[in-house]
């Protein structure tokens, strides 16, 4: 899957958790500044393991700072065998 | 009543599988309980029921009968492990604040107490005994249970309520997906007046120090007896085929040595020589494959840190329950994976905030300590989120499923 198709999908998950328009969200965007804390960031983890097929293991989302950390982090998840 | 649309088998007679049994009948439906022990006997261990799960036995007519069988915390109490200075206290039954606040009780009860208040609500007829599952057989349009006696129960689906070392969900995922967590607990129930150190008898406290945690609270309808749950960051490999691992007479108090009087005083007053190992289940995405799902500590085993291990098997039972009132049986997976889509989320915050929490009780004094001990101030607005769930209004606001409204309507 591409890195933007990743993106995208973070995007929508994220805009939809922290209920803020897309638009706002870029890739530097931190999640911080979006008002996700940790039982929010939850949410997120859940959601994209749903749409993404894949686990995010609990000791690596806390690091997530950016929307870019976690679309990398899947990304790459997505691509492991 | 004409011919339930679902006949429902049901692996598993703790409070998850029970409290299945009871949520299904209240919408109709039958279900059949299959349990591995002999007869309904649980050790020594109790659990608290909080808001979140007593709101639906209420419902079921049943909270009259377990508040006999409970006891209320006076407060909720955080103390240092070696002064017993109290860091930070919260009312409970004091004025009456925590079921003004979470539209329901907190109860500190035998869990031998509850598993028969529960049993004996449903029908004796449904629940069977003995019944060890050794093999799931799945068919077009039913699936077979067999057990180890050679017996065989028909079912159009399979709920697998048989706990952190579940069967059920290895069938699921194929792995054994068990996690030890590095840490054990030495538990007991005492009486309360084989515990003259013990301020506050009756209040919920966590006694908080280095590398270890005590928690007690009463049960019983008067408060006679405290149950304890002392945990250790010990060992950091479990090598023992169960859960439970006995130990020297000596190794529960001296795991302890230098704390305050009540706290060794009510581990040496138990006298059980065994320390629990303390597991988890490592998230799964799927819960449940073709007429097969799991619930409770089978799905999302937790540490207990939160109370919530059983209180939230309950939730899924009553989330289940609801969910396949209007199931096909020739699309269960849209059922199953609605009931996912409405649990896993919340499960797996508790799940995360009860690892958290497990590091955070276990600080040697100091700065981390300090920090931690002004959070606890806040506890009960940190962690209302926990208690005030309510399953039903959470499937309305999930789509067309009918919540259940009063507790007479489905039989």
């Amino acid at each position: 899957m591409p890195q933007d198709q990743v993106l995208v999908g973070i995007t929508e998950i994220l805009g939809g958790v922290a209920d803020i328009n897309q638009a706002e969200i870029t890739p530097e965007t931190s999640l911080a500044d979006l008002g996700i804390d940790s039982l929010m960031m939850v949410e997120v983890v859940v959601a994209a393991e749903d749409r993404f097929g894949l686990l995010i293991n609990d000791d690596d989302w806390p690091r997530f700072k950016t929307v870019l950390d976690a679309t990398r982090y899947i990304d790459q998840a997505a691509g492991r065998p | 009543m004409t011919e339930p649309p679902v006949r429902v088998g049901i692996v598993g007679a703790g409070i998850g599988g029970l409290s299945l049994a009871l949520a299904l009948r209240e919408r109709g439906l039958q279900a059949d309980v299959f349990e591995q022990a002999p007869e309904l006997t649980e050790i020594g261990a109790a659990i608290a029921l909080s808001a979140n799960a007593i709101r639906e036995f209420d419902r079921l007519g049943l909270a009259g009968e377990l508040a006999a069988a409970s006891t209320i915390p006076t407060e909720l109490i955080y103390r240092h492990w070696r002064d017993g200075s109290r860091i930070a206290a919260h009312p409970v039954r004091q004025d009456d604040w925590y079921e003004k606040q979470f539209g329901a009780p907190y109860f500190g009860i035998h869990r031998a107490d509850l598993q028969k208040i529960l049993s004996g609500a449903f029908d004796a007829e449904h629940l069977h005994l003995g019944c060890r599952l050794v093999n799931i057989t799945e068919h077009a349009d039913s699936v077979v249970l067999k057990f180890a006696s050679g017996r065989t129960h028909e079912a159009d689906l399979v709920v697998g309520a048989d706990g952190v070392r579940s069967t059920v969900r290895r069938w699921i995922t194929g792995a054994d997906d068990m996690v030890y967590s590095g840490t054990s607990a030495f538990r007991g129930i005492v009486p309360t007046e084989n515990l003259p150190s013990l301020p506050d008898p009756h209040a919920i406290q966590f006694w908080m120090g280095p590398d270890g945690h005590l928690l007690h609270y009463a049960i019983g309808g008067a408060g006679e007896a405290v149950n304890f749950f002392a945990v250790v960051e010990t060992p950091s490999i479990w090598l023992h085929d169960g859960s439970v691992a006995e130990v020297a007479d000596e190794v529960p108090v001296a795991s302890f040595r230098g704390w305050h009087p009540a706290v060794t005083e009510m581990i040496e007053a138990a006298s059980s020589p065994v320390r629990w190992g303390l597991f988890t289940v490592r998230p799964l995405l799927r819960w449940y494959r073709g007429r097969v799902v799991i619930l409770g500590d089978a799905a999302h085993g937790m540490l207990p840190h939160h109370g919530q291990g059983a209180n939230t098997s309950i939730e899924d039972a009553f989330a289940l329950a609801g969910l396949l009132t209007d199931a096909r049986g020739d699309d269960l997976e849209t059922t199953f994976s609605r009931y996912q889509a409405l649990r896993r989320a919340r499960t797996r915050k508790i799940q995360r905030s009860a690892q958290v929490t497990s590091s955070l009780l276990h600080l040697p004094d100091g700065p981390a300590a300090r920090t931690r001990d002004a959070k606890v101030a806040t506890v009960p607005q940190d962690y209302g989120w926990i208690h005030d769930y309510d399953v039903q209004q959470a499937l309305q606001a999930s789509g067309p499923a009918p919540a259940a409204h009063s507790r007479n309507e489905a039989r």
